[in-house]
């Protein structure tokens, strides 16, 4: 076991048309037996840095420490590192017992009886023991994820790489692998990273995330902080589900004038804009809540469209008094006076009922207008999240 | 009710005379096509005096029948045979082994200017034969004086070197077009598993690569068993390969068809032995399903 280091690592990819820059010094410190995972929209690099990492992809700039050695020119072959890719890349021609033997067959001296023994102690824990003698063709799509993790586990490595191993699996069997992959990375304890598009696997995985775009990184830290406390506005709007409402505002005086709407500031958030005259406003969906009277920070809205999702509602709200300017629907492209806001799927609303929905000032977060930077994050002060007894 | 009835009834009527049409113009097209092979056998087993006196196509009968063309020709066959055999399987088996491995290299792997390397082989594919031919003799005697390092044998060496040599591009080529097809992140992790380059070749993609054996295999073995152009200009002497054997028969035999057709037919059945022998594995090959 071994932790890893990730160092100013740059990779340019040359193209015919010039240069393209993949991932752009990136630096991240993995903790020995740390989950980390590396989360990002498709194309941002997460899965190129993965694959620096195992040596299959060169290292323009920058250095990858395990433990202490720098492997930066070592070849695959010579990393103990392993990997789950998402389409398995299973051997087709082998039975799985094949499979899982070929690793410890070309990298160590085992006896044939050790291989066997540990190929049999891994597939057990697995629960694939019966199905050793087959070959890949004729398992399932979740017996096949169950294999390349299992040819992943004999090999204990010092790393464990896993490149969206749950993408093609149905939501049912994702949602169950996702405990069992954590139970199992923590049983085992070996360092693992691992990458994926899926912010709820992010989310609900690892024991710290780090958040790329367009090989950059955003942000690294535990998820809870991530959600609370993102480092930007691209964070922000990438963790959560649905994401945050966004608006663009300008300071005049003492309230924050948007296009359609107006937000008087408190205290604590014009102490964060002093000196600025736009930001990005931002407000997480659960946290505008429905009822009471329109004041300062509750607004008369109209229910556009309601998702009910059983536990929760996802509700479209648009401001009252808004003309058809900007469309009565709900796009990608958030018009200026529409929001979106989660409620208990106890609560009911429907499409075209007018209700009163409060914006509460300690759940602001506010962006620089331009670079998206974080000026001000929520308070936590008023939320309880000491853990439970 | 009536109405789906008399359809039903019309259906049971006209779809059998749509299908005597059809199986009517197959049938034609079989005994199209088949009518020459069957010509050939009956004529094979005719006398010659028969085959002077009868219609080509009708078989023989009685006393018009005989064996004796396929023992004829088949005595004057064999060591032609023996010599094809020597010089064809190491010339197939080679070819496709070296395609195999050179489309390995320039598809699993990657380096610098390796479309540069494939384009070449691709080119060596349209290089007419007619082209090479006296370059080709001239490399064999005056470069490599093959027959003189190796005595008479070295004409059928000399033949199975320049065959492989020709064989590789279009081999290099269907292999490529294979290992192209199969999952790369799987080379990926056999790398991450440990395995070298070699290892990589003789565990996963050789066995994966078995249907595509099998294509090049027999597209080799037919092409090379049924060349004479390269024979005829390197060969020399007693060891004539069974295309220059059987075009000999043409010549000394005056209107001896019935050895001529047996001996076509003797110096098919290799091709045809191939065919039945991995036909299972070039379906499987050809249709792109892998293992």
């Amino acid at each position: 076991m071994a932790g890893l280091t990730i160092d100013n690592v740059t990779k340019i990819f040359e193209d015919d048309d010039g240069e393209i820059v993949a991932i752009d010094d990136v630096s991240i410190d993995v903790a020995d037996e740390e989950f980390l995972v590396l989360v990002g929209p498709s194309g941002c690099g997460k899965s190129t840095l993965l694959r620096m990492i195992a040596g299959l992809e060169t290292v323009t700039s920058g250095t990858i420490t395990l433990g202490d050695q720098i492997i930066n020119d070592v070849k695959p072959q010579y990393l103990d590192v392993a990997m789950v890719f998402q389409s398995y890349a299973l051997y087709p021609h082998m039975s799985v017992r094949g499979n899982m033997s070929f690793g410890l067959e070309e990298s160590t001296d085992l006896s044939d009886d050790e291989i066997d023994e540990q190929v049999t102690e891994s597939a057990e824990m697995m629960e694939i023991a019966d199905l050793l003698d087959r070959k890949p063709s004729e398992l399932s799509g979740g017996q096949q994820q169950r294999v390349a993790l299992g040819r992943a586990i004999v090999r204990d490595p010092e790393v464990f790489l896993m490149d969206e191993p749950l993408a093609n699996l149905d939501a049912k069997l994702r949602a169950q692998m996702r405990t069992e992959l954590q139970r199992l990375q923590e049983d085992l304890g070996v360092t693992t990273i691992y990458v994926t598009h899926d912010q709820t696997e992010a989310m609900t995985m690892g024991d710290r995330i780090a958040i790329l775009d367009d090989g950059r990184l955003q942000q690294v830290g535990d998820p809870l902080t991530c959600y609370h406390q993102p480092a930007n506005q691209f964070v922000a709007g990438f963790i959560g589900e649905p994401s945050m409402n966004f608006f663009a505002m300008d300071l005049t005086g003492d309230r924050l004038v948007g296009e359609r709407f107006e937000y008087p500031l408190t205290d604590a958030l014009s102490a964060a804009v002093e000196g600025r005259d736009a930001v990005t406003f931002g407000i997480r969906p659960e946290d505008i809540s429905f009822g009471g009277s329109a004041g300062e920070h509750a607004f008369e809205m109209d229910v556009d469209v309601v998702e009910p999702k059983g536990d929760e509602n996802i509700v479209h709200l648009r401001l009252a008094d808004a003309d058809d300017e900007f469309g009565a629907h709900v796009s990608e492209e958030r018009s200026p006076d529409a929001f979106v806001a989660t409620i208990s799927g106890m609560e009911s609303v429907e499409a075209g009922e007018s209700i009163v929905a409060t914006i509460p000032p300690t759940a602001v977060h506010l962006f620089d207008a331009t670079t998206g930077e974080a000026i001000h994050n929520r308070s936590l002060d008023n939320v309880d999240v000491s853990p439970v007894e | 009710m009536s109405t789906s009835n008399d359809s039903i009834v019309e259906r049971a009527t006209t779809v059998p005379r749509k299908r005597i049409g059809l199986y009517a113009a197959l049938l034609a097209m079989v005994v199209l096509y088949l009518l020459p092979l069957e010509t050939g056998l009956f004529t094979a087993f005719k006398t010659q005096s028969a085959f002077q006196t009868t219609i080509p196509v009708l078989p023989p009968i009685g006393n018009q029948i005989t064996a004796d063309p396929w023992f004829q020709a088949f005595d004057r066959l064999w060591p032609a045979l023996g010599y094809s055999v020597a010089f064809v399987v190491p010339a197939t088996a080679l070819s496709a082994l070296f395609g195999s491995l050179a489309a390995y290299g320039l598809t699993i792997t990657k380096w610098r200017g390796q479309i540069l390397i494939m384009l070449i082989f691709v080119a060596g594919i349209f290089i007419p034969y007619q082209a090479v031919l006296v370059p080709l003799t001239r490399f064999w005697t005056s470069i490599v004086n093959i027959r003189g390092l190796l005595g008479p044998e070295g004409s059928l060496v000399a033949l199975s070197i320049t065959h492989i040599a020709y064989g590789i591009p279009i081999c290099t080529l269907l292999f490529r077009g294979h290992f192209k097809g199969l999952d790369q992140s799987m080379f990926e992790a056999a790398r991450l598993d440990g395995a070298t380059i070699r290892t990589i070749y003789r565990r996963i993609a050789f066995p994966l690569a078995i249907p595509m054996f099998a294509v090049t295999l027999i597209y080799q073995f037919t092409n090379i068993w049924n060349d004479l152009l390269f024979a005829l200009v390197l060969v020399r002497g007693e060891y004539e390969v069974v295309t220059m054997a059987l075009q000999s028969f043409t010549g000394s035999m005056v209107g001896q068809y019935n050895l001529l057709m047996a001996g076509a037919f003797i110096t098919a059945l290799p091709t045809i032995a191939v065919y039945v022998l991995f036909g299972k594995q070039f379906a499987e090959g050809v249709s792109g399903g892998g293992a």
